[in-house]
């Protein structure tokens, strides 16, 4: 990159906003996502929307590519940076700049880190709803750009539920102002278009969010089992029976003793081949209903025990535990590899076994840790990326239980996004003429695809449009 | 030397890369720079290891001194990395590689070889400063000087003298137990040495202080300095030894932390590892071992009129040790009106003598710590590590603030001995 453009870009941001030494760089060269890297030419961290968009602006002029990044821990590199591209951070970026408790939202930085946001309400009643496991880590922002997940999405909806509004800034520098926090927007829901678009449509600087009055009664129970497979069919079973828990979450045997060896030990017993972590909240009564009609099922299909939470401390604990498992599996092996898939919540036992069989076919070593209730899997393959070979092992197995899960009318992503990981396989659940339409949207955000290129959409789509376009 | 021999290349390869322990990072707070983050600097080691990184760059150097070896992180990673010894042998790799300025190099050799290798030479420097502090000669040393000038005043002689071999119990014997003097609390803070004999003794337990012995070693390997660590430890070792299975107890979190992990630094040195293992595990925080072996009542009356008590945990107790309860719970049997400090468990930016190297990093750490203290209300903040102390004290004189420092073992002297601790002028 040329002199004056780092100079231009230093002027804007100050020393502490932007990293161009070749080793501190190299810091930023992957995110949760460790498979893949590339080196970035710059690191630009600006403090404020202002800041932000004359930067842009000075990067659409001289044409060079944008990664957005909050505190990369997502899991499908859509923060891996591109070649010759600079990477535009949020993480100084982290004010609540208001809290309206009547109205039920705040209005944040995009940088703000999840949990910071609950604790800065939770005084007030209220909490953010969407959990994602790193929560401790990933910002607000980058959320919204993958549209995250999390346990106790299941009864409260992933991000776009809960997002109303945001300031965007553009590919060329422009600012869109969509702050307005409305309920049901009016013309076209670009609040909604944005959320989950991976940072292909603008760096999100503001969010304005929903919050969510913390329930009158929280109880959990964590469910004991001696078989995998029952553990499943116990989740469809309350799912068939319209139950309505916050969170059921399932943990296979391998990441209990990962958990259980970290500092996160939740108390989950070695022996038991999987444990169902289930959350129940609302008024007490109904409470007290459904945790005695899920403690009958999970019995039924043969839970050795069920033990309730005593307190908010134990609580806690359970759920730290299930929090720390991506990162525990640090422990089986250097690097791991989370793959993402939604399955029909009735053939979670099928789906379940057939990952493990691929993992085994591959010589992997697969545990399975997943948001039950919403049929989202996580197979969690450890690996080792100085091993070229089992990294390609890794992949395929990657690849292949993609094709399963859509073959048994299942989705590639729960909550990670595509990114590059997943990009290939768009094809398995789209037509081109679907990627056309994702392709002409985007389109209209960012003409000239310098904003998370090479991401999402899968390459054959992008060069074909190009061509189409293209003057004869 | 080979690349991987710079930094702990096995234990860098524990780290998975998630994130979690980026919030918890009071540089990567301050920033918000991934290179200047637990999950940044295991990154850079190992492209180091790897050979991607050549560790005389100046910036890998840079991130390694930037750190404050909290580790905070450690309290985080639930792939259990083992950050604080990682730090400090990659620091070791540091100073094999790169050649720091003279001056630097300088003062460094005559901290740790000289002052913290000898009491005498550790004597005559706490005289020298106390000097340069009280005529202002400190001004002409220059930023040292600002850093001597910003702490508080080092105690006269007679309040740094060397405490008895030998303090018989007060009450009806239980044991008896070997007491770590310890450097920096010698010379800064004897006040609270003699405060902890007072409560060991106080409840039942013969006090022994080895004479001679220095220095643990802490500050050496904290900044990377292993091999002089292992030699004090060694030292430290043999001083102990006296004193049979005896439990070790030390005021000090930065020293108890270390002291517990000798037998990981002396893991290669076959004739000295089991021995090491054998001492580590008799070393216990004070706390630790006054929760374990606290008097029934304690006389409340006298801490009350200390004011409200409000406690922030040493890294190195917290993170360093896993122990958290035991001082809050000695303060509420000691009749303490006690708050809770918010974000206790965040580093105050003192980590040994990263204060005296950093002014700057080291106060912006602590303001937010201040803005914490000031929010609990609270009179006294109690600590248990003497850099801790320090720290709190220079940044409650720079703020003007009325607040006052204790060690938890002035606290609980003052519980059972009231006179000990009432504010003294």
């Amino acid at each position: 990159m040329r002199a004056e453009v780092v100079h231009e870009l230093r002027e804007i941001l100050g020393r502490a906003g932007l990293i161009s030494e070749p080793g501190r760089l190299l810091t930023y060269e992957c995110d949760g996502l460790a498979l893949l890297h590339e080196r970035p030419e710059l690191v630009l961290l600006p403090r404020t929307t202002d800041e932000c968009a004359r930067a842009l602006r000075v990067l659409h002029r001289e044409k060079i590519a944008v990664v957005g990044r909050g505190a990369g821990t997502g899991l499908s590199g859509g923060a891996t940076p591109v070649k010759g591209g600079v990477v535009l951070g949020t993480a100084r970026m982290r004010d609540v700049l208001e809290i309206n408790a009547v109205d039920r939202y705040a209005r944040v930085q995009a940088g703000l880190v999840n949990v910071d946001l609950t604790l800065a309400v939770e005084e007030l009643g209220l909490f953010y709803a969407p959990d994602p496991s790193s929560q401790h880590a990933c910002t607000l922002g980058g959320n919204a750009a993958e549209n995250s997940g999390g346990p106790h999405c299941f009864k409260h909806g992933s991000t776009t539920r809960h997002v109303l509004g945001l300031v965007i800034v553009r590919d060329d520098g422009s600012v869109l102002d969509l702050s307005r926090p409305a309920v049901d927007p009016v013309g076209y829901d670009l609040v909604g278009l944005f959320v989950g678009s991976e940072g292909m449509f603008g760096i999100a600087t503001e969010i304005t969010v929903k919050l969510t009055p913390t329930p009158a009664v929280t109880e959990t129970l964590l469910a004991i089992f001696t078989d995998l497979d029952a553990a499943c069919d116990s989740v469809s079973d309350a799912i068939a029976a319209r139950l309505e828990p916050s969170a059921l979450e399932i943990l296979d045997k391998l990441t209990i003793e990962a958990v259980e060896a970290s500092v996160f030990a939740a108390g989950y017993p070695k022996q038991a081949e999987a444990v169902l972590l289930i959350e129940v909240e609302g008024a007490e009564a109904e409470v007290e209903m459904t945790l005695a009609e899920l403690s009958r099922i999970v019995k039924q299909r043969g839970a050795i025990d069920v033990r309730r939470a005593r307190s908010a401390a134990e609580r806690k604990k359970l759920w730290a535990g299930r929090k720390g498992a991506f990162g525990a599996m640090g422990r089986i092996a250097p690097d791991l590899y989370v793959a993402d898939v939604v399955v029909p919540r009735t053939k979670l036992r099928e789906l379940v076994a057939a990952t493990t069989r691929i993992a085994r076919e591959k010589r992997l070593k697969l545990a399975n840790v997943f948001h039950a209730g919403d049929g989202n899997l996580h197979p969690n393959i450890s690996y080792d990326r100085r091993d070229a070979d089992e990294v390609a092992r890794v992949l395929r197995a990657g690849e292949e239980i993609m094709r399963v899960v859509v073959a048994a009318g299942g989705s590639l992503s729960g909550e990670h996004g595509i990114g590059i990981e997943k990009q290939a396989a768009m094809s398995l659940v789209f037509g081109d003429d679907d990627l056309r339409a994702m392709c002409r949207v985007r389109d209209a955000w960012d003409p000239e695809h310098r904003m998370n290129p090479g991401k999402l959409i899968p390459v054959h789509v992008c060069r074909e449009m190009r061509n189409a376009e293209r003057p004869r | 030397m080979q690349p991987a021999e710079l930094v702990d290349y096995a234990k860098t390869l524990d780290c998975i890369h998630c994130g979690l322990c980026l919030r918890t990072c009071p540089t990567y707070r301050l920033t918000g720079a991934e290179p200047s983050s637990p999950r940044g600097r295991i990154y850079l080691m190992r492209a180091v290891a790897e050979g991607q990184l050549e560790a005389s760059d100046a910036t890998y150097r840079g991130e390694l001194d930037f750190c404050l070896a909290c580790r905070h992180c450690e309290s985080v990673c639930p792939a259990g990395v083992r950050f604080g010894e990682m730090i400090e042998s990659a620091r070791a790799g540091l100073s094999a590689v790169q050649h720091r300025p003279v001056l630097a190099r300088l003062a460094r050799w005559f901290g740790f070889e000289l002052v913290l290798r000898s009491r005498w030479w550790l004597s005559a420097s706490a005289s020298a400063m106390r000097f340069a502090q009280r005529t202002g000669m400190a001004r002409l040393l220059g930023r040292w000087g600002e850093a001597l000038l910003a702490m508080p005043l080092v105690p006269p002689r007679s309040e740094r003298a060397p405490l008895a071999a030998t303090h018989g119990a007060r009450a009806p014997r239980r044991g008896s137990v070997a007491m770590l003097e310890g450097c920096a609390m010698r010379e800064l803070y004897g006040r609270v040495n003699r405060a902890t004999v007072q409560v060991l003794t106080g409840i039942g337990f013969d006090t022994h202080v080895p004479a001679e012995h220095v220095c643990c070693g802490a500050l050496h390997a904290h900044n990377g300095e292993l091999d002089a660590a292992r030699d004090l430890a060694r030292a430290t070792i043999a001083a102990f030894e006296a004193f049979g299975d005896d439990a070790i107890v030390t005021n000090s979190a930065g020293c108890g932390a270390h002291m517990k992990g000798y037998g990981q630094l002396l893991r290669d040195d076959a004739r000295w590892r089991e021995r090491a293992q054998r001492f580590s595990r008799r070393v216990v925080d004070f706390s630790e071992f006054v929760a374990a072996h606290a008097p029934t009542a304690f006389s409340t009356g006298a801490v009350r009129e200390l004011g409200t008590l409000t406690y922030d945990d040493p890294c190195h107790l917290c993170h360093g040790q896993q122990v958290r309860a035991q001082p809050r719970t000695l303060l509420e049997l000691a009749g303490a009106r006690r708050v809770e400090l918010a974000d206790a468990e965040a580093c105050c930016g003192s980590a040994g003598i990263y204060s005296l190297l950093r002014p700057a990093d080291s106060r912006a750490v602590f303001e937010g710590k201040l803005a914490a203290f000031e929010a609990s209300g609270a009179d006294v903040l109690v600590t248990a590590n003497p850099g801790c102390h320090m720290q709190w004290e220079s940044g409650f004189k720079r703020a003007g603030s009325r607040a006052r420092v204790l060690h938890l073992a002035e606290v609980l002297a003052c519980a059972l001995d009231a006179p000990a601790a009432r504010r003294d002028g």
